[in-house]
Order: C-alpha cells, then sequence, then structure tokens
C-alpha cells in the first residue's frame, strides 16, 4: 500500500497543505474522489476555539461537531442502516434509499429474522453443544451474511442486556446457544414475555444461580441482578425486594433430559457417546418443594404470595421499568445524551404499548430526535459492529475468523461479557489500546485480501463526511488499498 | 484567538486542553448507574509546582466481583462463623495458614504468608464505608472515585494523576495493564494515561508510514469524541514507541503463569498484565501509578475451590511480581495493594456460596509496607439489619495513607477530606 504525501516525516504532516481556515460552516469542497451514492462531499473543519471553550452545552451538541448531513432524505436512510445493520452494499443502500425513510424502517421492523443455520459441531436438541470458538465464529458468519442484518443487531442488545457468558454455562451444553436463539425469536416481542423467559432460561439460570436457590436459603445473585440490570435499574427497589424476590423466584432449576441421544462424536473410529437430549428450545423446570413456602411476603410495596410471573407483573407495574428500557435502547441506537423528557415519551408509549419492544422501536427510529443534527455520529460503533461493518463492506465474509480473534483485544468477545452488566458502550470503547486493535484489524483483513471492492465505494461508508485529517489523506491515498486503509481505520467509521 | 488560527497550528496541548468541554457534560452519569460516564477526554497538564518529586510507585489490584473477605483473613477462633456458614467454615479455618492466634490466611496464600512472615504484608481489617450498596457497579464506581456520596466522576488515581504528577508527554505515567478499556479508578478528564491488553498485540502492524499514516487520520476529530480518539492515538503512539525500549532491556526474573487451576473465573492474565507491569516499573518508564484487575470473585455458588483457585492464582501472580522486583532492586519502592467492591454476606446461602456483602479487609504487601494487622475486626455476632459486617475503618483512610504516606501527594486535596490514620507505611514520604 502507499499513501502518498508529506508523511515520510510525522511531524510535519500537520503542516503539510494549505492551512485550514477555522470557520464553522466552511466547506472545503470535493477533496475526495468517489462518493457514489451522495453526490457532494462534505468536508469538516475544526471549529473556532473560542466556540469550543465557550460552548459548555456539551449536552445539546452543536460546537465542534460533525456537520450533519441529517437533512437529506438519503442520508437519513444512510443512518438508519448504520443503526439498524451493520451498514450496506450500495444495492442495499440504493434500494433502501429508492425506499425512503419511513417503508425501510417498516421493512426493518416487519421481515422476521432469518433464522441461522446449525452450529457446526452441534445439534440443538441434543446434550452437544459446540465449543465456544465455534459459536463465535457461527454468529459472526451470519452476521455476515444474514438478510436480516436487524435482526443480529437486535440479538447482540439483548445479549448484552439479559447476558450470559461461556465460562460459566459452559458451551459444550446447548444452553447458551438456545439462549442465543431465544433472544433472536423474541428480539421484538414484549417485555413481560422477556423477563418471565429469562428468569427460567437454561443458561441464565445457571449464570445467575437461580437453580441452586432454595426458598429456605434463597441465593439473590439472579433476583438483585432481575431487579437492578434486567427492569427497575438502581435506586428503584430495596435489599428488602432484593430478598423478596429471591424468596418468590426460587424453585426453578435446570431443563431435565428428556431422553437421550446417541452422538457420533468420531466417525472415524465409529465412537458414539450417548447424551442427554432435551426438548428444544427447553426452559427451567419448577420445583415445588425447592420453593419458598414461608407465606406472603412483601415486593415492591404490595404484599402477595408470588411466583415468577408474579414477580414480573409487580417489576412491570412500575414506572421506572419502561425509562430503564428505554433509556438503555437510546444509548444504544440513538445517542449517548439522554435527554430525559424523551425517555419518559418513549418510556410512556413503551408501557401504553403493553411493553411491546417494535412498538418501541418504532418509536425509537421514526422519533425527531433519532435523526436529529445531535444524534448524528453521536455513538462509537461496539467492536463487533465496527468488525463486521467493515467485512461487509469489502465483501470479504471469508475472514470472519479475523474479527473472532481481535473482538476481545477490542473488548468484546461474544458470549463472553466482562461481567453481568454486559458491555458497556461509547467512551468506554475508546482507549490507547482499542484504538491499535481497530486499526491492526483493517490492516490485518487488507492484507488477507487479493481484490478489493473499487475504492470509490469507500466514502460512502463515511457518509463523505469527513474531518480534515481524513480528507486530506484520503485525497492523497495512491489505490483503493490506501483508501479503505483510511476510511476503515478512520475515526470516521468507528461511530455511528 | 483569532479566526485563523488553524487547527494545524494548536499545540496538542491546547488541543487537548479543549477537549475539556466535551467532558464537561457528565450529565449522564448524574442520570442514573446505567449512563456510562460521559466523554471524559483525557487531557493536558499543567505544571505541578506542588507535585511529587520522587520514584515511589503504586500498584492497585482489583479483585473484582466482591471477595469473600472470611475467607481471606479467616477467623480462626470464632465459633458463630461455623454456625454462618456450615458448608465453608470448616475447610476454610481447618486448612488456613496461620499468621497470628487468632487470624489465617487463605490455603492459596503461600507467597503472601512468607511475605507476611518477613514483615511486608499489612491488613487492614473490616474497611468499607457508610450505607453499603450491594450493587456491584454502584459499589464499584464508590471505590474508585473514592466517594461513597456518588458525586465524584473521576477516579482517585486519575486525580492523583491529574493533580501530582506531570504526565504530559509521559503517557506511562498511569498505566492499566491487562485491560482494554480504562479503569474507573484512573479515570479523569486531565490524566494522561495508557492500557495496554496485551504488550505482545500492542503496537502498529505494518510500516511505518502506515503508522505515520494513521497517526495523521487521529488529528483534529471533530465531535464529542473527538478529543477521545486523538489523545488515545497519540497516547499509544508515544507508549509504543517507549515501549520499544523498555521490551529490548527488560529481563523477567521471576516465573510468571497464568496456567491457573480456575473453575470458571475470569479471563484476565494477571500474571502477565503484573509482568509487564515489572517491566514498566523497572526499566525507568516513569511509570507511577499502575492498576490490574482479578475477575472471579462473585462467588455465590460453590464457593470453597473456586475462591481457593483465585486465591492461589492470585498469590503466584502477586509472589512473582514481588520477587521480580526484588531482584531488580526496585521493590523497595513499590507499594502493592488490593482492592474489591465489598466482601461477602457472612451467612452462606443454599448454593455453597455467599451473597453480596459489606466491609471486609484489604492486604498491602511491598517493602514500604510496616507488616502487622490494622484496623478493627468487624464482630460476626453483631451484624447490620442486612445480616453484614459492619465497617470499621473507612475505605479513604487507606487511600489516604497510600497518597500521603507512600506516593508523597496531598491526600487532602485528593480526597476531599481527612481520615483517620492508620500507620501502614514503614517510613512515610511526607506527613498528612
Amino acid at each position: 500500500m502507499s499513501i502518498a504525501g508529506s508523511l515520510d516525516d510525522p511531524s510535519q504532516e500537520a503542516a503539510a497543505g494549505p492551512r485550514l481556515p477555522v470557520s464553522r460552516r466552511t466547506v472545503l469542497g470535493a477533496a475526495v474522489a468517489g462518493g457514489a451514492g451522495i453526490a457532494a462531499v462534505r468536508v469538516l473543519v475544526y471549529p473556532r476555539v473560542e466556540e469550543l471553550l465557550h460552548g459548555a452545552s456539551a449536552v445539546t451538541g452543536g460546537r465542534g461537531d460533525w456537520i450533519s448531513p441529517l437533512g437529506a432524505e438519503k442520508a437519513r436512510v444512510a443512518h438508519l442502516l448504520r443503526r439498524t445493520t451493520f451498514g450496506a452494499s450500495l444495492a442495499d443502500f440504493e434500494r433502501a434509499a429508492g425506499d425512503g425513510f419511513s417503508k425501510t424502517v417498516d421493512r426493518l421492523l416487519e421481515t422476521p429474522p432469518a433464522a441461522p443455520p446449525p452450529v457446526p459441531g452441534t445439534d440443538p436438541a441434543t446434550g452437544r453443544g459446540p465449543n465456544v470458538a465455534q459459536l463465535q465464529l457461527w454468529w459472526v458468519d451470519h452476521m455476515l451474511s444474514s438478510a436480516t442484518p436487524f435482526a443480529e443487531r437486535m440479538t447482540l442488545f439483548w445479549h448484552g442486556h439479559f447476558t450470559s457468558d461461556y465460562r460459566k454455562v459452559g458451551a459444550q451444553f446447548p444452553f447458551i446457544l438456545w439462549q442465543n436463539l431465544t433472544w433472536r425469536d423474541m428480539a421484538l416481542a414484549d417485555l413481560r414475555s422477556m423477563l418471565m423467559r429469562v428468569t427460567i432460561d437454561p443458561a441464565m439460570l445457571r449464570y445467575l444461580d437461580l437453580a441452586t436457590s432454595t426458598g429456605q436459603a434463597p441465593n439473590e445473585n439472579y433476583s438483585r441482578e432481575l431487579l437492578e440490570l434486567f427492569s427497575l435499574g438502581v435506586g428503584h427497589y430495596s435489599e428488602d425486594d432484593v430478598r423478596a424476590a429471591a424468596r418468590a423466584l426460587a424453585g426453578w432449576v435446570e431443563p431435565r433430559p428428556t431422553g437421550t441421544v446417541d452422538v457420533t462424536v468420531d466417525a472415524k473410529n465409529n465412537v458414539v457417546q450417548r447424551r442427554p437430549a432435551f426438548d428444544h428450545p427447553a426452559t427451567g423446570t419448577f420445583v415445588p418443594n425447592r420453593a419458598y413456602r414461608g407465606g406472603p411476603v412483601t415486593f415492591l410495596g404490595k404484599q402477595d404470595t408470588y411466583d415468577a410471573q408474579k414477580v414480573v407483573d409487580r417489576i412491570l407495574a412500575q414506572p421506572a421499568t419502561a425509562a430503564f428500557i428505554a433509556r438503555k435502547v437510546v444509548q444504544h441506537f440513538v445517542s449517548s445524551r439522554v435527554d430525559e423528557s424523551y425517555i419518559a415519551r418513549l418510556a410512556d408509549t413503551f408501557r401504553s404499548s403493553r411493553y411491546d419492544v417494535k412498538t418501541l422501536m418504532r418509536a425509537v427510529l421514526t422519533s425527531p430526535e433519532f435523526t436529529a443534527d445531535q444524534s448524528y455520529r453521536a455513538l462509537v460503533k461496539s467492536p463487533t459492529e465496527f468488525m463486521v461493518h467493515a467485512l461487509r463492506a469489502l465483501d470479504a465474509p471469508q475472514l470472519s475468523r479475523l474479527a473472532v480473534q481481535a473482538g476481545p483485544g477490542m473488548g468484546q468477545g461474544l458470549f463472553d461479557p466482562p461481567d453481568v452488566g454486559g458491555w458497556p458502550n461509547n467512551e468506554a470503547w475508546i482507549s490507547s489500546n482499542s484504538i491499535v486493535a481497530r486499526v491492526n484489524f483493517v490492516g490485518a483483513v487488507l492484507g488477507q485480501l487479493k481484490s478489493l471492492p473499487s475504492g470509490a465505494d469507500a466514502p460512502r461508508h463515511v457518509d463523505a463526511v469527513l474531518g480534515p485529517a481524513t480528507a486530506r489523506l484520503l485525497d492523497q491515498a495512491a489505490d483503493d488499498h490506501a483508501r479503505w486503509y483510511l476510511a476503515l481505520a478512520s475515526p470516521e467509521f468507528q461511530l455511528k | 484567538m483569532s479566526e485563523e488560527i488553524g487547527i494545524n497550528q494548536l499545540e496538542r496541548r491546547d488541543f487537548l486542553r479543549a477537549g475539556l468541554v466535551f467532558g464537561a457534560g457528565a450529565a449522564g452519569l448524574a442520570a442514573g448507574y446505567a449512563a456510562v460516564p460521559d466523554a471524559f477526554a483525557r487531557a493536558v497538564y499543567a505544571a505541578k509546582t506542588n507535585g511529587v518529586h520522587n520514584d515511589r510507585v503504586l500498584v492497585m489490584i482489583q479483585l473484582a466481583g466482591g471477595n469473600d473477605g472470611l475467607r481471606t483473613v479467616i477467623p480462626l477462633q470464632d465459633p458463630k462463623l461455623h454456625d454462618l456458614r456450615p458448608q465453608l467454615a470448616a475447610m476454610s479455618v481447618g486448612q488456613a495458614l496461620p499468621i497470628t492466634a487468632d487470624f489465617g490466611l487463605n490455603q492459596g496464600l503461600k507467597g503472601v504468608k512468607a511475605l507476611w512472615d518477613l514483615g511486608k504484608v499489612a491488613i487492614v481489617e473490616g474497611v468499607g464505608y457508610p450505607n453499603p450498596t450491594f450493587s456491584h457497579f454502584e459499589s464499584i464506581r464508590i471505590w474508585e472515585t473514592g466517594d461513597p456520596t456518588r458525586r465524584q466522576v473521576d477516579g482517585w488515581l486519575g486525580r492523583t494523576l491529574a493533580r501530582a504528577y506531570d504526565s504530559f508527554g509521559h503517557p506511562l505515567s498511569g498505566c492499566a495493564c491487562g485491560a482494554t478499556d480504562v479503569p474507573g479508578a484512573l479515570r479523569d478528564l486531565q490524566a494522561t494515561l495508557t492500557v495496554i491488553e496485551n504488550q505482545k498485540t500492542f503496537g502498529f502492524k505494518g510500516t511505518g508510514e502506515l503508522e505515520a499514516a494513521v497517526g495523521a487520520l487521529y488529528k483534529g476529530t471533530p465531535g464529542v469524541y473527538g478529543a477521545l480518539f486523538d489523545t488515545a492515538m497519540a497516547t499509544a503512539r508515544e507508549s509504543i514507541a517507549t515501549l520499544r525500549t523498555s521490551e529490548a532491556t527488560y529481563q523477567p526474573k521471576a516465573q510468571y503463569s497464568d496456567q491457573a487451576r480456575l473453575v470458571y473465573s475470569s479471563k484476565n492474565q494477571l500474571a502477565a498484565a503484573l509482568q509487564l507491569a515489572a517491566e514498566l516499573i523497572t526499566t525507568g518508564t516513569g511509570v507511577k501509578l499502575l492498576h490490574v484487575t482479578l475477575g472471579g470473585f462473585d462467588t455465590h455458588y460453590t464457593e470453597l475451590s473456586r475462591h481457593d483457585d483465585l486465591m492461589g492464582y492470585l498469590d503466584s501472580a502477586v509472589g512473582a511480581f514481588y520477587q521480580d522486583l526484588a531482584a531488580h532492586g526496585v521493590a523497595d519502592k513499590v507499594l502493592i495493594a488490593t482492592w474489591s467492591e465489598f466482601g461477602r454476606r457472612p451467612r452462606e446461602n443454599a448454593s455453597a456460596g455467599t451473597d453480596h456483602g459489606a466491609a471486609a479487609p484489604l492486604i498491602l504487601i511491598g517493602d514500604p509496607v510496616k507488616g502487622g494487622i490494622y484496623g478493627k475486626t468487624p464482630s460476626l455476632t453483631d451484624l447490620d439489619s442486612t445480616g453484614n459486617l459492619k465497617y470499621q475503618v473507612d475505605f479513604r483512610a487507606v487511600y489516604q495513607e497510600i497518597l500521603g504516606g507512600h506516593l508523597g501527594a496531598d491526600p487532602r486535596e485528593i480526597l476531599g477530606g481527612a481520615f483517620d490514620k492508620l500507620g501502614f507505611i514503614r517510613d512515610p514520604a511526607g506527613s498528612f
């Protein structure tokens, strides 16, 4: 690869080219070749320093920001696809742009998820699960090839919310795989069903220890995280509520095998193992004599004889739940800067729809806030979003293993969240460590590709809205290899 | 400032200072813990006229998940422990390594016991804070910020870095080893610091031209994350350059191993992280404040073997680290301290594990330490209303001693108050 220009001496790089006048709305013009799909190339320069220093209204944005292209319908469609899929091919983008924004929202929400293929090395109906590397590769492959990438984005969102990790659950059982299949199936379902399902999900029963809890000596792990991380959020329940729910939820254990199945583990030597078989997808089993038998308890201010469903319903009777979920969705899909009146509006819609997630997502995607200028590039791509988008842009699904290998070094191994809180977002994805890992990923991918899509398509993946450094370097790029490298390694591409 | 001043002419320092504005709105954090802290552009420095001018180093080891204090420093004589923990107590007590008539260390802490015998281990009993939260995330934040009122946003180590050290141009002054992102304890708008997950992969793959190109890509980036991106890249490039030198000169003088037997635990490579810390310390990179993490301490189930394994792993990694530092002749400069967001419930649960607790002992290791037991042991017969141990020592008293006694920084400025003195530093660097 060759990048022309005066980069031999890095200390000189800033001095290259003409001085950039610092005025907020100056557009330098078409510095970038290509830009297919979007007519004008928009190049930003840095705003006045005074504006920066006095523009303390960081929450409303406005100073030093990218010039938002979202006034244009096509740019809004590109924005929508970037946030709900893993970036679009030129053909997919043109089709969506032809349909327009609202029809594209409908299509995203109404198209049923494409079912992923079976996981190599496993049979969901049997007790045999894949190893974690197979499982990670399987999911990344599906993210790369699926005709319904929105379903994968939603599954990834719920994987980080109702999270479990393979280390504790064990990938040799199908439980962690089932959980993935469950969140894909239920990604746009209603929260009541989801909260009941996560409570008796086999992987979750193991991950947060509900399966080993009893009414006599409750294990509080699941109860606490159900309230703190899955539904209400901290500050909306008491320690007594944690204890009451722990009692009420005790009694659920892991699913029992419905029989056995003979699995050929070594075809060459005809080695067959007998393994437990489950009805798929299995859920936990309730064992009454492990449950709490102490009579009514008070939970969230109401005395009752609770079971799991009543616990869930009591949680849903609290206004805090809808706001908590809406806030998390907004931080993932709209902006890291949360406007409380916006959250309240979405929460009202969510709650009055009987917690229908599809209704919530429609309200989010069609809200003025979603396409407001302040929301433009207001989120940082997670490592998985970044890598899958890069591989899709380069039409290189065969390199999925590179994404599986590089994820942990950027802070995101699938099926392996850092803790029960799932993955952090936005700012937390940016560190000296992760920026190096991201740039190296782009280099590794490009290093393995013998042919590349036309570099003229590269700026489309960053909306052709470029900071001065990226614009200048892209302009100097000598070949497609360099164009793709700069576009995908740029700060612009790390944002969504 | 003139409108004609181009970004090209802006000093990096000025740009970074400007970046502060982005971080000013920590509103996300105030809105609730679910909000990850707002853009905390790391930035700038100011000349530290009253800053620290010594060669002392601090290594904080986070035991993430809530370490069970009652299985770390074990009360040997208290019959109540057996009532509360019929499944856990007998094995813990029976296999403990006695250090006094009343206390034994977890059987896995053999190396720590050897250092105790040499007077290089201080144990502070009953460490906690008022009105404890049992949320991992809230309590981690309280320990990281040093603020039980939850108003502070920056980390206590980040504030120390920003206020007491001239870290500009020295991105390795603060370093998180073995992490992918900035730990909350090191987070501060004005602190320059480095995060290195794995030293082997921390470097740009490709030609120098390529590295120069990506360096040039991350200059003057607009948007709320712009300063964060640009400082991350600039810091990475400076650190990588420094590490090339240190890597070439460092020879480990101890056996580090991450081949630990762990039933279910974290991905953390604690030994590798501490080996990197040793490299940074022994090769004169100017590193001052280091942070490493070992996860897996949230032992709600089958705690006995899992916790023993974690203790053994911690012990082996810390043992190698201390040995390496001693062999390089720098052990007298380095204080190692553990911390965890809380201890665990005295009463065990049905899963042969323990739920979230409150007060717990904190262990400090190294030549700067005056060995012994400090603080006061909470009573197992006088638990609080949640059935947890009552704290006896505010965790900020420990921070105060680390800052003032070991590092020679001004703890009052960093912690915003004064706390009881403990006296576990052998030769205090300053008065506080």
